[in-house]
């Protein structure tokens, strides 16, 4: 039973960074933006959190600095993307390099070198109340909720028919008086909250940590969890959660079998799996034709 | 004439976002701590001024301007081909098996069978990407993303097992130096082999892209896919040979890394190759010509940032910073600039 709930917190601990930032992905999605910038805005959240604990010796300080140092970053791409008329998956890749460039900086600034930086504490745990899972942080446990209120708000309420709206036909959202472009900045700006909920979990929900890159190509797999849900919430989260089990698994398969499958092939785990989503959801999406004609429609 | 000036535009409003993205990045260095200005000047002299500095800067343009020419034929046909960066690795690993295996064999019989392994390498890590998008509409910018961290892994465990330096000590994994008999130039980076090869592979874009048929559907392929059906042509067969091309090309980078400048694999090298070859491509709007002057630009910054710790006491992330914010701003279109252009136009 101890091992199942080894498990079990391993895989919350890893997928719930994930799922935030899916939530994120899909909120944008929904509005009509493609998010490659989610990586970018979750590793400002993750170094942000982080180095605000270390500054301000204060959780609630440090998650505050990240959501708006996040959100900022979100209006950015916004900018970029609505009011220059950019490519939004280039000027999103170009805001993942500033993200991951940037905090390298901001952490060189800082310390003078680019190692670990490590906090003294992190995201508050829930505590022995909750038994094998109490190591795990608050937002493992408001995850759920988190998911059950995005599709509520998407698929429930009169603001999220109008995000999609925003998203799938502009024109018709512009002719009953909804301003896509505004809805659009609402979208981003919330997904930077969420992101920055993302990167403070992946920072300090499990380990206290923030080290160059640690994102790892994340944000990407959160974006491809957003493809594979086909942009619903509640399918998406379950995506976010099955890349984090595969990760987990392969972890788990290199204690079972050590040194007879290399290291790398079960780290890359993850990343195949992403592939694999990706994959089948073109299947189900109509295949080539289908993408071809999608593909017109991100013309740059 | 028109021509000229709508070209000319281009170049302006290129330039335009160039200084945009310099200036924001002087307001993050400015936060950090840093002097903006003296980073400006010590990137210029780094890249430019000091004695050596055009040769390094070419010794970093050479490979970059190989894989921007083929990230800019994916790109043309409408494929947003990212993972350079992977197929650049994969082009080194199995350039460096066959060079391993090989190995004691005349040169004139292995410095070709590397170049093929080389570039098939390559080609092969574009394959599958653009066989999942042609079939079944598998979006390829997640894949070749993906592709590219898989390739990064793999290039730790090709390095750090089987083609491991077993007297390395550093703390990065790499693989033996090659013996001086297969390199094509010293660490320098520059020699006339790498050089021939660069202006080889340049006229032979230039020629695809310009003067052949493939060329001209390719380019309509990407504005227009429909159309190109409706004419005949087989979007299959262009799209599935621009990912080869441009898989091939960034392969055919990596074997030259390997045989030239660095002489070797290691793990995670050149981390930023890939990317900057997408930004040079976009820069020069995936014109050949273009690709070769805006690849002499980000060669200098490649190699500036080298000395940036040196003379500016700033991290070598800097120059990844400067080429994010061109990525983020490179494909935008100002209104405003367009209307300032034409006003400016007008009384001619």
């Amino acid at each position: 039973m101890t091992e199942f709930h080894e498990f079990m917190v391993a895989i919350l601990r890893s997928g719930t960074p994930l799922v935030y930032v899916t939530m994120a992905g899909v909120i944008a999605q929904r509005a009509g933006v493609w998010h490659l910038g989610l990586e970018g805005v979750m590793i400002v959240g993750a170094c942000a959190t982080i180095l605000g604990i270390v500054l301000t010796g204060s959780f609630a300080a440090a998650i505050v600095i990240a959501c708006v140092l996040c959100v900022a970053a979100s209006v950015l791409l916004w900018f970029v993307i609505e009011k220059l008329g950019a490519n939004p998956i280039i000027a999103g890749l170009g805001l993942t390099g500033l993200g991951i460039g940037g905090t390298a900086l901001a952490v060189q600034a800082l310390f003078g070198s680019l190692a670990a930086v490590t906090a003294p504490f992190g995201v508050p745990r829930l505590g022995a109340a909750f038994g094998p899972y109490g190591a795990l942080s608050i937002f493992v446990l408001m995850m759920p909720f988190v998911v059950w209120g995005m599709w509520v708000l998407l698929c429930r309420t009169r603001f999220g028919l109008r995000l999609a709206a925003a998203g799938e036909h502009p024109l018709a959202a512009r002719s009953v008086g909804t301003d896509p472009a505004r809805v659009r900045l609402i979208a981003l700006a919330a997904g930077g909250v969420l992101c920055a909920i993302g990167g403070a979990e992946l920072a300090a929900g499990g380990l206290t940590i923030f080290a160059q890159n640690m994102t790892a190509g994340r944000g990407f797999m959160s974006f491809a969890a957003v493809i594979f849900g086909a942009g619903h919430p509640i399918a998406a989260a379950f995506a976010a959660m099955f890349f984090s089990l595969v990760g987990v698994a392969g972890i788990r398969l290199q204690l079972l079998f050590g040194a007879s499958i290399p290291h790398d092939v079960l780290l890359s785990l993850p990343y195949l799996a992403t592939i694999l989503g990706v994959w089948i959801s073109g299947r189900m999406r109509g295949g080539a034709k289908a993408a071809t004609e999608a593909s017109e429609l991100r013309d740059y | 004439m028109s021509g000229i000036s709508i070209r000319a535009g281009a170049v302006v409003r290129t330039l335009a976002f160039i200084v945009v993205a310099l200036a924001l990045c002087g307001i993050v260095f400015e936060l950090a701590g840093y002097s903006a200005l003296l980073m400006l000047e010590s990137v210029v002299e780094g890249a430019f001024l000091r004695t050596g500095g055009w040769a390094q800067s070419l010794r970093w343009a050479l490979p970059l301007f190989i894989t921007a020419t083929g990230v800019a034929i994916s790109f043309r046909c409408g494929f947003f081909n990212i993972g350079a960066q992977g197929q650049f690795y994969v082009g080194a690993i199995c350039a460096a098996f066959v060079a391993d295996v090989l190995g004691g064999a005349p040169a004139a019989l292995v410095l070709p069978m590397t170049f093929l392994a080389g570039m098939a390498g390559g080609a092969l890590w574009a394959l599958w990407p653009g066989y999942l998008r042609l079939r079944s509409g598998t979006d390829e910018v997640i894949t070749t993303l993906m592709g590219n961290f898989i390739a990064a892994l793999a290039l730790v465990y090709v390095t750090s097992g089987p083609l491991k330096d077993p007297s390395g000590t550093g703390q990065q994994a790499a693989s033996p130096l090659l013996p001086a008999v297969y390199r094509i130039s010293d660490s320098q980076g520059i020699s006339p082999a790498i050089i021939g090869i660069a202006a080889a592979v340049a006229l032979a874009m230039w020629v695809l892209v310009n003067r052949t048929p493939f060329g001209m559907l390719a380019s309509l392929a990407g504005r227009n896919p429909t159309m190109v059906r409706f004419q005949g042509a087989r979007l299959w067969t262009l799209g599935l040979s621009s990912f080869l091309i441009s898989g091939g090309l960034a392969g055919l980078a990596g074997t030259i890394e390997l045989l030239g400048p660095t002489g070797r694999i290691a793990s995670g090298f050149l981390p930023g190759h890939g990317f900057t070859a997408v930004l040079i491509a976009l820069v020069a709007n995936l014109s050949v010509l273009a690709t070769a002057v805006v690849s002499m630009f980000f060669g200098g910054l490649a190699s500036a940032a080298l000395y940036l710790p040196i003379l500016a006491g700033l991290p070598a992330a800097a120059i990844d910073i400067f080429n994010a914010s061109v990525a983020l701003f490179i494909t935008a279109k100002s209104g405003l600039l367009d209307r300032l252009l034409r006003a400016a136009r007008l009384p001619t």
